[in-house]
């Protein structure tokens, strides 16, 4: 793997990592774009330096897919969580489980991935080599997912999982590119909508408490 | 052969759908869909009932309709599929007639969204291409999600909220799978990779990396579909959505449990591991177990459906996961039609009861089965036959899957353990058949309840879509080889 790629692996990694101990949806947002556009970014610049090397028809193309795949990724997904926040609220809250152990099970999840990339990179194709990355980003995404009660910082773990999934993304077939985005951006405004719904359902932002007032 | 006929069944729900969405700004036309929505729902289910029809005797003569530069193809393996869907769809369309009172989509969304269902729903069974499924898949259940949240009542929201997030994480497992055999293969199309040599021999060269992502497809489509231990959302889902938004979802179960056979099986001949077998039937059992003995102690009727769903689930997930066996796949299909059409006569009559009573306590209901006799009938019939009991269609799929179940355990640790096994099959059957007996006794039999006092039998269009349920279960029951005949396997 080149060093510039590992460089923005490790930088989206942190991020996420980050992202488990946002205390408001704003911030866990603004953590969510940070992942998305360090994951893309390395895609992007050598895209864009094939279209100003080559000039060819098949470089602009490659070009505009890798960008409205990191576009959508960075700045469409963020924003349509963000509008959500806008129409309920920014709650400020702790992952459910205290500090100390939240910090303990990342390491663990981080020790647990290294092993397994270690192991796994015997047989892992010269292609899959992020694999290890991704299964990190993966864990750390979920561990969100799993102890918060905010919705909406649920939904944007959810999407840094999605992103984590990215850099597999990059040899993926040209065509399929627009109907992922289109999924991507869909799922997001099925989750807003349904949060935005349930607020005014339950008058509070709280996956726990709705549970509670079945 | 070519022909258009696949292309045009999918066709059909997405054009109309896409017309309702593009009217949807016109506020003026708001009033006449408001007055049309469900006869134009009817309509193009019927119509695209009709396309998928079309293609049976075709399928009957052996051909193979194939649309090749859209990897979409219907021949016996998806034909029973199809049309269960279709029926299944065209069933609750006529009881969406009486039933559907509105909720937070409007009625030109409310089509829309039905109609992409079916498209989805049609689009998986399908097509034979990685991306293709991946795409149907998310889209299905995105669509779900919306129609789950449909209900204006407050328990969709959490329910749907629920059921995105973990199909939503589910789906990245189906995308994480995909992208590894197309790293594998460079190829996306599930006949090529399997009849190509050269692809053939990169997967059996990378058998741990294959093997994790059959894996994925078990983990991500299993949660999609409901199966034990990635079910949290279905017991939500049932009570928290519309009575009639149920009755479409009896359909889901045939489009994804059919894609994640066509995702499994190719890989399974390629590298025959006993993990993929063991993971399958493993699932299976577990979700039998767990889905008949939870169901057994629920007092609201839709959770029981739902645990009942997952028992039932579990059966064919165990008959599809018996993979060597070679008639598996047309008794799991057998199985899996017969099932979601009689889960779709239980779903309807109990939306009728709840239509009436407002209730689904069934502690609180008694009483009914002279004030909804028609409702009654054909939840028993749907309910028997779901058990297994003869004469009826359940009583053939449950005998041919003790069958392969028996030979497959047979051949492979001897006469006591396929006794056993099928023993144990048998009380997992009982179950069923005893906690479907006593929710018919406690809503049907018996004094009427302060609930139950006023109800009445609920319009035709209503109680006819169970009774064709019902009168299908006998059918079938009578001539098994109707529906076997579409497998292939008459």
């Amino acid at each position: 793997m080149e060093p510039i790629v590992t460089a923005t692996l490790i930088a989206s990694t942190v991020a996420t990592l980050c992202g488990v101990f946002a205390k408001t949806t704003k911030q866990l947002i603004r953590l969510l774009a940070v992942q998305a556009a360090a994951l893309g970014l390395v895609e992007l610049v050598l895209c864009l330096i094939n279209l100003i090397l080559g000039l060819g028809f098949e470089a602009l193309v490659d070009f505009f897919a890798t960008f409205s795949e990191w576009f959508a990724a960075a700045v469409i997904t963020p924003l349509i969580i963000y509008w959500g926040m806008i129409k309920t609220e920014n709650v400020h809250d702790e992952p459910s489980i205290n500090v100390k152990r939240v910090g303990l099970a990342l390491v663990a999840i981080v020790i647990l991935s290294l092993i397994l990339s270690f192991f796994a990179s015997r047989f892992l194709p010269e292609k899959i080599n992020v694999l290890p990355f991704v299964a990190i980003m993966f864990s750390i995404s979920v561990f969100i997912i799993a102890t918060r009660t905010d919705p909406l910082k649920i939904l944007a773990g959810l999407n840094m999982a999605e992103n984590a999934l990215y850099p597999m993304f990059a040899e993926s077939p040209l065509f399929l590119i627009p109907f992922i985005l289109a999924l991507m951006i869909f799922v997001n405004l099925v989750g807003v909508f349904i949060i935005v719904e349930a607020y005014h359902d339950y008058g509070n932002l709280s996956v726990k408490a709705w549970r509670l007032n079945e | 052969m070519y022909s258009l006929l696949p292309l045009l069944s999918i066709m059909v729900p997405l054009s109309i759908g896409f017309l309702h969405l593009i009217l949807h700004p016109f506020w003026f036309l708001e009033s006449f869909f408001k007055k049309t929505y469900k006869t134009l729902l009817l309509f193009s289910v019927f119509l695209t009932l009709i396309t998928v029809l079309s293609m049976v005797p075709y399928v009957l003569a052996g051909e193979v309709l194939e649309v090749p530069h859209l990897s979409l193809r219907v021949d016996s393996r998806n034909m029973a599929g199809l049309i269960g869907v279709s029926l299944i769809f065209f069933l609750a369309s006529i009881y969406n007639v009486e039933a559907e009172k509105g909720g937070r989509l409007k009625p030109t969304m409310y089509n829309f969204f039905l109609l992409l269902f079916l498209c989805c729903m049609l689009g998986l069974l399908l097509s034979h291409d990685l991306f293709g499924i991946f795409l149907f898949v998310e889209l299905t259940v995105g669509v779900s999600v919306i129609l789950v949240a449909h209900n204006p009542s407050k328990l969709s929201t959490e329910a749907a909220f629920k059921y995105l997030i973990i199909t939503a994480v589910s789906a990245l497992f189906v995308l994480l799978g995909v992208l590894i055999i197309f790293f594998l293969t460079g190829n996306t199309n599930l006949f090529d990779i399997t009849s190509n040599p050269h692809m053939y021999a990169r997967l059996v060269e990378n058998p741990q990396l294959l093997m994790l992502a059959v894996a994925c497809f078990i983990i991500g489509l299993g949660a999609d579909i409901g199966i034990v231990p990635f079910h949290g959302w279905l017991p939500d889902v049932f009570p928290g959505s519309t009575i009639i938004i149920n009755g479409f979802f009896c359909s889901e179960p045939i489009a994804l449990i059919l894609a994640l056979y066509n995702l499994v099986a190719p890989f399974y001949k390629i590298y025959p591991s006993n993990v993929i077998i063991a993971l399958m039937v493993g699932l299976g059992l577990i979700s039998m177990v767990f889905g008949a003995l939870v169901a057994y102690p629920q007092k609201n009727f839709y959770r029981m459906l739902a645990y009942c769903s997952i028992d039932e689930f579990g059966h064919i997930m165990f008959v599809l996961g018996l993979l060597a066996s070679p008639i598996s796949f047309a008794v799991g299909q057998y199985y899996l039609v017969n099932s979601a059409l009689m889960k779709a006569g239980m779903i309807l009559s109990l939306g009728s009861v709840f239509f009436k009573t407002g209730t689904a306590d069934m502690e609180k209901l008694g009483g009914l089965l002279r004030k909804m006799d028609k409702t009654a009938l054909s939840y028993i019939i749907c309910a028997l036959s779901l058990t297994g009991i003869p004469p009826l269609s359940g009583f053939y799929a449950k005998w041919l899957l003790y069958s392969v179940a028996y030979n497959f355990i047979l051949e492979l640790g001897g006469t006591a353990i396929a006794v056993l096994s099928l023993v144990f099959l048998i009380c997992i059957s009982m179950v069923t058949f005893i906690f479907l007996l006593r929710s018919f006794h406690q809503i049907f039999m018996g004094q009427a309840t302060e609930t139950t006092k006023e109800a009445c039998e609920v319009r035709w269009a209503m109680w006819l879509p169970t009774i064709i349920s019902a009168v299908s279960a006998v059918i079938l029951g009578l001539q098994p080889q109707i529906l076997l005949s579409l497998i292939g396997v008459a």
